[in-house]
């Protein structure tokens, strides 16, 4: 899944570990995420969100016909 | 300001965690020599060899307790999978070799002879390999 957070985070001039410690998860999830090698679960999506102030859909795009 | 507490950081535990079961492992393993040395030097009496193998476990029990502690609470819900992974890896790979190992020996086949440590050790080996392996999906 795609997703627009190292843009997100790069705006706010966060390192990876202030988002982590933001979302209260490892720094290795933050690292997944934006790689795109993890996708989080929905409350951690919801989460993302929230701090972020947009929709999930802005920040999480599926891969494409890719709804594993 | 950010919340000092977080899980940003959790490899410490999770090392320390490690070590705590390769020392609990290394007592247990100890616990089953001294036990098998004492038979065989009638030192050890049945009741002591009893006592020890149940002593011999006891850090094992602790690192079962913080492990759980560690998944349940520490752990965000990618580590989380990181480990049930490893967890399931060892699952799947160690089940068949056990049956084929068990029916091998039963056929009459040949088969090395598995010691104690050998099969207490194998386990904890394939969770670390698991680990590492799941690790490196998600990097």
């Amino acid at each position: 899944m795609k997703n627009t957070l190292p843009v997100l985070r790069a705006e706010r001039g966060w390192s990876q570990g202030d988002l982590a410690e933001r979302l209260d998860v490892s720094r290795q999830t933050v690292n997944a995420l934006e790689r795109g090698k993890y996708d989080p679960s929905l409350p951690l999506a919801f989460k993302i969100a929230r701090l972020f102030g947009q929709p999930i859909e802005q920040i999480f795009e599926p891969d494409g016909g890719d709804h594993r | 300001m950010i919340a000092a507490e977080s899980r940003a950081e959790p490899q410490p535990h999770g090392a320390s965690l490690y070590g705590l079961y390769v020392v609990a492992l290394t007592t247990s393993l100890l616990g089953n020599l001294l036990i098998r040395l004492g038979d065989r030097g009638r030192w050890l009496p049945p009741w002591g060899q009893i006592v020890l193998g149940a002593l011999s476990v006891a850090p094992l029990i602790v690192a079962a307790v913080m492990f759980w502690r560690l998944l349940r609470r520490d752990l965000d819900e990618m580590l989380q999978r990181i480990v049930l992974e490893g967890l399931a890896f060892a699952l799947v790979v160690y089940v068949p070799l056990a049956a084929l190992y068990v029916n091998m020996r039963t056929a009459g086949a040949w088969a090395p002879r598995l010691d104690a440590p050998d099969i207490v050790l194998a386990p904890a080996v394939l969770v670390a390999i698991g680990i590492a392996i799941a690790r490196r999906r998600y990097e």
